[in-house]
């Protein structure tokens, strides 16, 4: 069991609202992109933002680690995803469109609108990522060519009864999970669409490297490790602390696919070994602490907006980050 | 018409250079010089410089990247100015004759033809008699509604003999008349047959009534029919009408004689002329189009002048006996001196009814006065009352009673004669009903006052959709249980008064009865259409069930869940939970993921055809697809469901996906491709085809 990365290494600030969407750069991973309600992307560097670090008094001056300001939401901003090649980056957000940004220029290269209502996600998809793959409000999933200059999808996707909340690519299959507790695997080579109930609605998705594991959060406080060959259940990831009952909060696979690591609606951050399903770790993330024990929670002070809506952990390093309520994005790293 | 010329560029400063540089003496130059825009030696001239001309040397194509075509100004007629400037030039030999412009010469072709088109007199319908073709040149009047198509009649007629201008009927052995002024020759014999004369059909003007108005004067009318009438009467020839006129009768005294402003050159000798009329006569024949007038016997006339025609007064007398077709009346027949007032329709009487005459066809059988009852005395007589009439008509009787319906009958009289009404309604003296007989309990029979009236089927519709679904007051569950009692008195169950909370005062608790009563009137449960696109809200319902005790209100059916979806709450992940359905990705899609699509993808899908919808492509060539499937199935000998599909082999080698082995079926190769990996063509077929251009740019190079 190699050791989790507990300690906060720096702290992103800047943000008037709740971070919804956080994002490692591709390649090196040494930038983080964030999105959030105040309607703004900022891109980070961490190194330079120490864990002390706080927002300046006058809003020009740029906080610690912020390179730069993407601002073209009218709405806020729900996900973002950055390409492979680092240079752009997708976003998605209330505004009923995809945002295809040049990372440099902070300008938007295309705006695909087509759907009905919020986009909840956005991601890169096909090869070479050609294509730019949309979960909406709408219940639909659509896909945008990104080499064409069409402002039609190449396809939509209408099979969920409700919103879809989250998309995830894996080699040329789109698992889209709905707010009607489904999971729906397309794939495009056979043409065939594996429907999985979950029966809870299912709050974020997230494949494993091999492609053989699907994490999904459901909205009964429990996120479930699903065997994509035969839709078995693997591990069921719970707590007495963890709870996701209302709002929707992403979890991800880290450490090369070896722990689980969720937020939670209060706040706090778990993390679950993979295979044994025991929690490790508790992180309180506006106070930036781990937690142990029992004694978490029922700090209902910080009111609604203490949640912790977004995790992303780095590919390259032992180092994650969760975006939390209070506009803050912290990144833990290890000791050393 | 005007067009904008373009300028022609003045040869002024060439020659004046010309002129100028010969002056000093010291170079003679011949000819004209050109000048230096209008050089046409095929130098480059600039696009925009260069000008189209049609072959009168207006300037066509300008503006627009010279791909605006315009004619005249703006595509207007005229110039810049409007009109067509033009130096006006006038000297004693040669008098400038265009002085007055018209508007022709503002018009263009267009307007030309449009005005020449409206000059055209046409009748707004053609009007076909018989009989009457030709006759326009001596008509004034019928010539406007006759149609210069002939028609069957006509044609028949004139199968048969008939010419034009001719009367019909058999010939007569007659001289020659000869109308222009020279001596007929007496001694000619009369061998020649001639056709009878054309005589006018008597027009009987049946259409045209007369009427005029209180104080009509047809003298002091302006260019009255009548007057005109009698003005054409040589050329109308209606001698029907002119014997009556001619009459005997004394003449008015002509007011034109009294009258201002008529001269000796106005009056054409007409007696009933109109002095007021407008203009002179020319003016009428001037429109119809006919031909002038002749001339007509004036009061200066000589008496030598030949009548061309049947004169008034020669026909006063002459014509005694010949009527209008100029034979002799036949015998025992007098032409009629007297006006035939043929044009105003007479009055007759109505016949006079028979006395004792009875119309076999009387409606209603005559009532018998005797037997006559007035509703009222029937109703007087009648022994029914109002509840007994409402019952035989089948109506729901009315909860509300009157104070009759329960004093006695002595009371009643007792009362009708202290008001001295006599038509109250008779008293019944009806036992007051259970639960207020008691006249201690005088409170309660007041407050039945205060409850409101609905009706049964209303309350028991809102009870039983109370019932089944949905009830009101859920947050209030004793107001809801007084208002199912409410309901219950009113649908008939229950007959004691709603209960009243002890701490409600009895406004409050009327109040809220009325309250009620419009509620079950809401809630009472839609029927039909309506009914079938409302489902009652199961979470309101919920929570009303659980926690109410009332026996009424049923646990709603649970909609049957998805046996999937109950695996999975009980966590049974797994074959239970899953299902599949193919879907076909759009061409462009796989080429994007680099993936070969699915064999039953349709080949002629657009790749750029923009938003598939899954369905769509589902529905879309079902037969081809359902063909490569079965065909797919053979070839890799099994059910594609039973497969194991492509992604859960562990190793990108097996990814692939089972590629069809390559017999007929048309397979795409996607890791090669023939055309980049074929064989290169000889050097030589290069050579023929490209070499010359290579050649050239070495040489060039």
């Amino acid at each position: 069991m190699p050791p989790f990365p507990t300690k906060p290494i720096a702290k992103l600030t800047g943000h008037n609202g709740i971070v919804h969407a956080v994002a490692y750069s591709a390649g090196s991973s040494s930038y983080i992109l964030t999105g959030s309600a105040d309607r703004t992307i900022r891109l980070y560097n961490p190194q330079k933002a120490p864990p002390s670090s706080v927002v300046p008094s006058s809003s020009a001056a740029y906080p610690p680690g912020l390179i730069n300001k993407y601002s073209a939401h009218g709405y806020e901003v729900l996900s973002i995803d950055v390409n492979e090649a680092n240079d752009r980056f997708v976003s998605t957000g209330g505004d009923k469109s995809v945002f295809f940004w040049d990372v440099q220029t902070a300008q938007t290269i295309r705006r695909w609108t087509g759907h009905a209502g919020r986009v909840n996600r956005g991601v890169f998809g096909g090869d070479g990522d050609s294509v730019v793959v949309s979960a909406s409000f709408d219940g639909t999933v659509r896909i945008w060519d990104v080499k064409s200059n069409s402002y039609k999808p190449i396809m939509t996707l209408d099979e969920a009864k409700d919103s879809v909340s989250d998309v995830a690519v894996f080699d040329a299959e789109i698992i889209a999970g709905s707010v009607d507790g489904r999971v729906r695997s397309y794939d495009l080579r056979m043409g065939m669409c594996q429907v999985d109930v979950i029966g809870r609605p299912v709050t974020s998705v997230s494949v494993s490297k091999k492609g053989t594991e699907l994490l999904v959060s459901s909205l009964d406080s429990t996120v479930r490790l699903m065997d994509r060959t035969n839709g078995q259940l693997l591990k069921a990831y719970r707590d007495d602390a963890f709870v996701n009952t209302d709002l929707r909060v992403r979890s991800t696979l880290g450490l090369n696919d070896s722990v689980v690591v969720s937020g939670s609606d209060d706040g706090m951050v778990f993390a679950w070994d993979l295979l044994e399903g025991d929690c490790l770790h508790k992180f309180k993330h506006s106070e930036m602490r781990e937690v142990r024990g029992k004694g978490v929670g029922g700090k209902e002070a910080k009111g609604k907006k203490d949640v912790v809506s977004a995790v992303a952990f780095c590919k390259s390093r032992k180092e994650w980050a969760s975006a939390g309520g209070d506009g803050n994005v912290v990144v833990w790293g290890m000791d050393g | 018409m005007s067009f904008k010329r373009p300028r022609a560029s003045s040869p002024s400063s060439s020659q004046k250079r010309a002129r100028g540089a010969g002056g000093p003496g010291k170079y003679i130059a011949l000819g004209t010089e050109l000048s230096p825009e209008e050089d046409d030696d095929g130098s480059f001239v600039p696009v925009w410089k260069q000008t189209v001309t049609d072959e009168r040397g207006r300037r066509r194509l300008h503006g627009a990247f010279t791909g605006g075509f315009s004619a005249g100004y703006f595509n207007t007629v005229g110039s810049k100015e409007g009109w067509t400037p033009k130096a006006f030039v006038s000297s004693r030999s040669n008098r400038n004759k265009d002085a007055t412009q018209r508007p022709e010469d503002f018009m263009d072709t267009e307007d030309l033809a449009e005005a020449a088109e409206s000059r055209q007199l046409e009748t707004v319908q053609n009007v076909a008699t018989i009989g009457r073709i030709g006759d326009t040149q001596n008509d004034a009047l019928f010539g406007l509604f006759v149609t210069e198509e002939e028609t069957m009649g006509v044609k028949i007629a004139q199968k048969m003999g008939w010419r034009r201008d001719q009367g019909v009927g058999r010939k007569v052995r007659r001289l020659a008349h000869v109308d222009d002024g020279s001596a007929i020759s007496k001694d000619a014999p009369s061998a020649h047959m001639f056709a009878p004369k054309d005589s006018r059909v008597m027009s009987v003007a049946q259409g045209q009534v007369n009427r005029k108005g209180l104080g009509y004067k047809s003298e002091a009318r302006l260019g009255t029919i009548d007057a005109k009438d009698k003005e054409d009467r040589p050329m109308l020839a209606l001698p029907f009408f002119e014997g009556s006129a001619q009459s005997p009768a004394p003449r008015k005294a002509a007011p034109k004689k009294s009258s201002f402003g008529v001269g000796v050159l106005n009056d054409t000798g007409s007696d009933d002329e109109d002095p007021y009329e407008l203009g002179p006569k020319i003016t009428f024949n001037k429109t119809i189009g006919k031909e002038k007038k002749p001339k007509k016997p004036s009061k200066f006339a000589k008496a030598g002048d030949r009548h061309l025609f049947v004169s008034k007064k020669a026909h006063g007398k002459a014509a005694l006996g010949i009527s209008y077709d100029g034979k002799l009346p036949l015998r025992g027949f007098v032409l009629a001196t007297q006006i035939v007032d043929l044009t105003s329709k007479r009055k007759l009487p109505p016949p006079m009814i028979p006395p004792g005459w009875q119309s076999s066809k009387s409606g209603a059988p005559a009532t018998d006065a005797q037997n006559y009852q007035s509703v009222a005395d029937v109703a007087k007589s009648s022994t029914l009352d109002a509840h007994a009439r409402a019952s035989l008509l089948g109506e729901s009787p009315l909860p509300g009673r009157s104070v009759f319906d329960f004093i006695p009958k002595e009371a009643r009289d007792r009362l009708a004669t202290l008001t001295g009404n006599v038509n109250l309604p008779q008293g019944l003296g009806q036992t007051a009903p259970e639960g207020q007989q008691s006249a201690a309990k005088a409170q309660p029979k007041g407050l039945w006052s205060f409850v409101p009236v609905l009706d049964k089927g209303t309350a028991a519709a809102a009870l039983a959709k109370g019932a089944t679904g949905w009830m009101p007051y859920a947050e209030d569950l004793k107001k809801r249980a007084r208002y199912v009692g409410f309901l219950e008195l009113r649908a008939g169950q229950k007959t004691d008064l709603p209960e009243r909370p002890d701490e409600m005062p009895v406004s409050d608790w009327a109040k809220e009865l009325q309250e009620f009563a419009h509620a079950a009137e809401v809630f009472k449960p839609t029927t039909g259409i309506m009914a079938s696109r409302f489902t009652s809200s199961t979470a309101s319902h919920q929570i009303g069930s659980t926690d109410s005790g009332n026996t009424l209100l049923r646990k709603p059916v649970a909609k049957p869940e998805d046996p999937a979806d109950q695996a999975a709450k009980l966590g049974m992940y797994g074959p239970m939970t899953r299902s599949s359905f193919p879907f076909h990705p759009s061409r462009l899609l796989c080429k994007r993921f680099n993936v070969k699509p699915p064999p039953d993808v349709p080949c002629d899908s657009a790749p750029d055809a923009g938003d598939y919808s899954s369905k769509s492509r589902t529905e879309e060539a079902v037969s081809k697809s359902a063909m490569d499937r079965m065909l797919h199935e053979v070839l890799t000998k099994g059910a594609p469901t039973l497969q194991r599909p492509a992604w859960m082999n562990p190793t990108a080698q097996e990814r692939v996906p089972p590629a069809a082995p390559s017999t007929e079926h048309a397979t795409v190769d996607v890791d090669t491709n023939e055309a980049l990996t074929q064989e290169r063509a000889p050097e030589d077929v290069f050579k023929a085809i490209f070499g010359d251009d290579d050649d050239d740019d070495d040489d060039d190079e």
